[in-house]
């Protein structure tokens, strides 16, 4: 119980120290700096209950965010429900759809559940694309995302925004620590290091993988939520292929053996994508040398590092 | 900009004054940045490129002359990487951090309308010189008060293109058509637009066959097959860029282009021209951009300047970047001020001197606030340079009568 | 939906060839890449995200080794040779750190290398596209055959491709070298206990699949479109089709690269609008019923 409320108590913490940031630097940057961190660390973390604790390396949890992203901006454009309402529906749309994708994909093992995910995040893509009438097609869903006011505070604005984007965040976080820190966590653990094993002591594998692909799916489409307000609509780039390789990348860089190590590999990922991006145009060329760097040099995510070096072993972890 | 929330406006309103100033308060002479953000990495880098290319020669051009009512332009180049959220993300950067107080977007469509909804939040005045999409300023569900437009649009295209290969349908017979163009919203507004204009003009065609690859995809075999299969005697195409010249050369050696008459709309643009080694003559085509279109010196001088700074012709991107800072320029002169709301007034009607304009003048048309009046006409190509031969300008009075029609027919107006 | 084009066209011999055709070039050019995907998987366990951006690379060296000689032969063979050397040195410098180290760790480093390969090639080619142009010996005319188009050109791609995966498989299946990659593909702490030098062999891996995607890329540019990130593309096919084929197997991925080139070019009469669709759909059914693809060992 100790654990739980320190964390909580890290987590209110958090949001107060992120509250009054931007009373002492001007400049709005930052606030959406935290934001899209806010979407992107929410989404890199749900990934990583799969790949760092249950060892289900999926290519295609984009699927969820980009699913995220686009029933929620849709909802709130073609029906009248509030954004709570849209907000609860989204997370229901993506939890029923988990169901049916985890149902297919988890028989499947290693490299070919990897790219069976994959073929579901671009089948839905394909998807999102030729249903033009519905979604835009490629152009995305135009003419911004209406009545963002929610108990009298306006989701438009900018500093409302960044305020709902980390407390989203936060709880996120501290739903997430806790559902590994439960006996169902262990089972994940059990499954990652020896399947065989946990069956054999009684798991039903089946049963707690697809809980795990399930609930890491409404984790994802939540960071899809912030990402549609953020952007004020939906794009088919935000369920592309390359959005599940930022997770994956954000996971690997910050850590998949350690709780936070997702967060801070998207963190990372941003500042980098942010800050070459002012200096130079040949993006891809320094950002593949820093990479090259972390991963030849570490050889292991950055919290991961940081762990084994203080002397611990990290939670998670796969080999 | 909306309101800061009164919390934070009262704890900031002494160190907001003292950092917001330097713009206001500092002396006239302090440069005027503006940003301008397009895809500078991956397969569309060149449209990021040229566009930039052309900006430099323009804001050389207006500094040297005094820049914007006094204050010299500084431009803020940033990367998209042709990806809306980051377009997003960047459109805002540049006003709330780099200090721009207006945004050149020179983003294809989707990025476009991301960027729109970033101009409705902020406020920032906005000149889209990339998105072809028409209804980014025709609806005014999109339109936002201090976004423009200097490029061209869909709908002109087409109508333009129509009248041209109705005249030429008439004259050789040509009922039998078949489409072949990117399968996404650009693709398929511009052929299935193009298609009714083509019938509006020559009533007894027929549509055969229609194939939508994939944009960037990069072997076009199946649907050039598909093509030859469906026997028609005319054929548009929407194709472009490297999209287009791998079409070319892998129709070439279907024989493809001696089988139909082919009507492509974006080939005479020197990427598409000078890349393709091979290319057919009498291939019938819309002036993306050509030295010869308008035929007038402006036009040349401004091709060849071009030519000589950056070793290579302009693209169509080019002269829309071109023309979206002369209507900078140009308001800033009829403002007599650099402040953003003035010259946001200043542009709506604004008629500016322009190499690329029919009559060399190009007009932001006050209504819905994009640029009219450019040259815009068909040709048909030839094997060596100038590459595109007969290239006939289109006449405006038409382009407004139908587009009229076409507003008022999809509610717009 | 249009299924009576679809049924109009597999009924009419003329369309029948033509699209046949446009599907096996098109399945065959994808196969050169795929089928150096698969080895590389088969023998070191190694997914290789790169290896799209060894096709470009390919390409570009071909491209500019026909500038300079004026020979699509000598261009071709040097897109090859290039990246069997590239092959290597990517092995050698970067790969072989992270053998046995988890497949997404592999993937950050493949992905590394695409970015910069995809710069590197903007900075010295630059961002324009470029089209090689056809080879004189083949600006012929068409061939009709049974009614159906077919350009010679096409003929000669899908000869030498058949070819070269004709050497590929008598080099695994005859030579002292080809059982030494299969019985390492089975069991490589065997044949290093046989005091074979796995170092060479896993290299030599790499050589040829670099080659592979090299051919393919030199092949296929007198046609398609050079630019920077057009490795991309290939890389997504390529692994449909090894994925497929099953992982590791060389006839699973020539059977599925032609199947993917043949969805292809029906689809595009039948389905205009979801062809791409199509093939993701193909794929999950087929991994749905056979777990490890069409011709895959079965992963415990």
């Amino acid at each position: 119980m100790g654990r739980i409320f320190r964390d909580i108590a890290i987590g209110i913490l958090a949001i107060a120290v992120l509250a009054a940031v931007p009373h002492l630097i001007p400049g709005k940057a930052f606030q959406d700096f935290v934001i899209r961190c806010s979407s992107m660390a929410l989404f890199a973390t749900s990934l990583n209950l799969l790949v760092g604790y249950t060892g289900l390396s999926s290519f295609g949890h984009g699927l969820f965010f980009g699913l995220g992203t686009y029933s929620f901006a849709l909802l709130m454009q073609r029906t009248g429900i509030s954004l709570p309402m849209a907000f609860i529906a989204t997370l229901l749309i993506n939890a029923v759809t988990a169901v049916a994708v985890g149902a297919i994909c988890i028989r499947l093992r290693l490299i070919y559940f990897a790219f069976v995910t994959l073929a579901m995040q671009m089948l839905m893509h394909s998807i999102i694309i030729s249903w033009v009438g519905l979604t835009g097609g490629d152009q995305g869903l135009q003419g911004g995302i209406p009545r963002r006011v929610v108990a009298g505070i306006d989701l438009g604005n900018q500093y409302n925004l960044y305020i709902f984007a980390a407390v989203v965040l936060v709880i996120g976080l501290l739903i997430m620590r806790h559902i590994v820190n439960t006996s169902f966590g262990t089972s994940l653990r059990m499954i990652r290091d020896n399947e065989a094993r946990a069956s054999f002591l009684g798991i039903v594998v089946w049963r707690v993988k697809l809980t795990v692909f399930v609930l890491s799916a409404v984790f994802a489409s939540v960071g899809g939520i912030v990402m549609s307000l953020f952007v004020s609509g939906a794009y088919p780039e935000l369920i592309n292929w390359p959005i599940s390789g930022d997770a994956i990348f954000a996971i690997v860089m910050g850590g998949v053996g350690s709780f936070l190590g997702p967060t801070v590999g998207t963190m990372i990922l941003l500042l980098l994508n942010d800050v070459v991006t002012r200096q130079t145009e040949y993006y891809g060329l320094a950002l593949g040398i820093i990479i090259l760097a972390f991963a030849l040099g570490l050889r292991r995510g950055l919290l991961d590092f940081i762990t084994e070096r203080l002397g611990g072993r990290p939670a998670g972890g796969i080999s | 900009m909306k309101p800061t929330e009164p919390t934070r406006r009262t704890v900031l309103t002494g160190a907001a004054a003292v950092l917001a100033a330097p713009h206001i308060a500092g002396a006239q002479a302090k440069a005027v940045r503006i940003g301008m953000q397009a895809t500078f990495s991956g397969p569309l880098a060149q449209s990021g490129i040229t566009h930039r290319n052309a900006i430099e020669m323009e804001v050389d051009r207006i500094n040297a002359a005094g820049g914007l009512a006094g204050r010299p332009i500084e431009m803020v180049y940033r990367d998209s990487k042709s990806q809306p959220q980051e377009a997003a993300r960047v459109a805002r950067e540049l006003v709330n951090s780099d200090g721009c107080e207006m945004l050149l977007d020179a983003e294809s469509s989707a990025g476009s309308f991301a960027v729109q909804e970033v101009v409705r939040d902020l406020g920032v005045l906005c000149i889209h010189s990339s998105s072809e999409t028409s209804s980014l300023t025709a609806d005014p569900k999109y339109r936002v008060a201090s976004a423009f437009r200097s490029s061209r649009q869909g709908i002109h295209d087409a109508i333009v293109g129509g009248a041209y290969a109705a005249k030429v349908a008439d004259a050789r017979k040509l009922t039998k058509w078949a489409t072949c163009s990117p399968d996404y919203a650009y693709g398929r507004d511009t052929t299935a637009q193009y298609l009714e204009y083509l019938k509006h003009f020559k009533p007894d065609i027929e549509v055969i066959s229609q194939a939508w690859p994939k944009l960037g995809q990069p072997d076009f075999t199946e649907v050039i097959t598909k093509l030859i299969q469906a026997r028609p005697q005319a054929m548009y195409t929407a194709l472009y860029g490297g999209d287009l010249t791998a079409f070319i050369n892998q129709g070439n050696i279907y024989a493809l282009f001696s089988a139909m008459q082919v009507f492509s709309v974006n080939l005479a643009d020197y990427t598409a021209l000078t890349a393709i080694k091979n290319l057919p003559p009498g291939i019938a085509t819309g002036n993306r951009y050509v030295v010869t279109c308008p035929d007038t010196v402006a036009n040349r001088d401004w091709g060849e300047a071009y030519r000589k700074r950056f070793n290579e012709y302009p693209t169509n991107w080019s002269w829309q970047s071109s023309t979206g800072m002369r209507f900078y320029e140009g308001a800033a002169k009829k403002a007599g001020s650099a402040d953003p709301k003035k010259l946001a007034e200043a542009l709506r009607g604004l008629t500016i001197e322009c190499p690329f304009g029919v009559d060399g003048t190009v007009t932001m048309r006050a209504e819905d606030q994009t640029v009219v009046g450019y040259a815009i006409g068909w040709g048909t190509t030839l094997t060596k340079p100038p590459y595109v031969a007969d290239v006939k300008p289109a006449d405006w009075g038409t382009i407004f009568e139908l587009e009229t029609e076409w507003k008022k027919r999809n509610g717009f107006i | 939906m249009d299924l009576d084009a679809l049924l109009g066209c597999v009924t009419s011999s003329s369309c029948l060839v033509t699209q046949t055709t446009s599907g096996l070039i098109v399945g065959m050019l994808l196969f050169m890449v795929a089928a150096g995907l698969t080895l590389i998987f088969g023998v070191l366990k190694i997914v290789n995200f790169a290896h799209g951006t060894f096709y470009m690379l390919g390409a570009y060296i071909a491209y500019s080794a026909f500038m300079f000689t004026g020979s699509y032969v000598l261009g071709v063979l040097a897109g090859g040779l290039g990246m069997a050397i590239f092959g290597v040195i990517f092995e050698r410098v970067l790969i072989s750190r992270v053998y046995g180290a988890n497949v997404l760790m592999q993937l950050l480093i493949c992905y590394a290398v695409v970015l910069i390969c995809d710069d590197l090639v903007k900075i010295v080619w630059g961002p324009d596209f470029y089209a090689m142009g056809m080879p004189p010996a083949f600006q012929v005319p068409p061939l009709f055959i049974a009614g159906g188009v077919v350009p010679p050109f096409y003929i000669m791609l899908i000869v030498v491709a058949l070819a070269i995966g004709g050497a590929l498989s008598l080099l695994l299946g005859l030579t002292r070298i080809g059982k030494i990659i299969r019985a390492a593909a089975h069991n490589p702490n065997m044949v290093s206990a046989l005091g074979i030098n796995t170092t060479l062999l896993y290299s030599l891996v790499f050589a040829v699949g670099g080659m592979l995607a090299g051919l393919a890329g030199g092949l296929a540019a007198p046609v398609r479109s050079l630019t920077p990130g057009m490795g991309f593309s290939i890389l997504i096919e390529s692994f449909i089709v090894t994925v497929i084929g099953g992982m590791g197997s060389i006839g699973g991925a020539l059977i599925a690269a032609v199947v993917l080139g043949l969805i292809r070019s029906f689809g595009t009469i039948g389905f205009p609008l979801f062809t791409e669709g199509l093939m993701y759909i193909a794929m999950i059914i087929i991994l749905v019923f056979k777990p490890s693809g069409l011709f895959g060992k079965e992963i415990v």
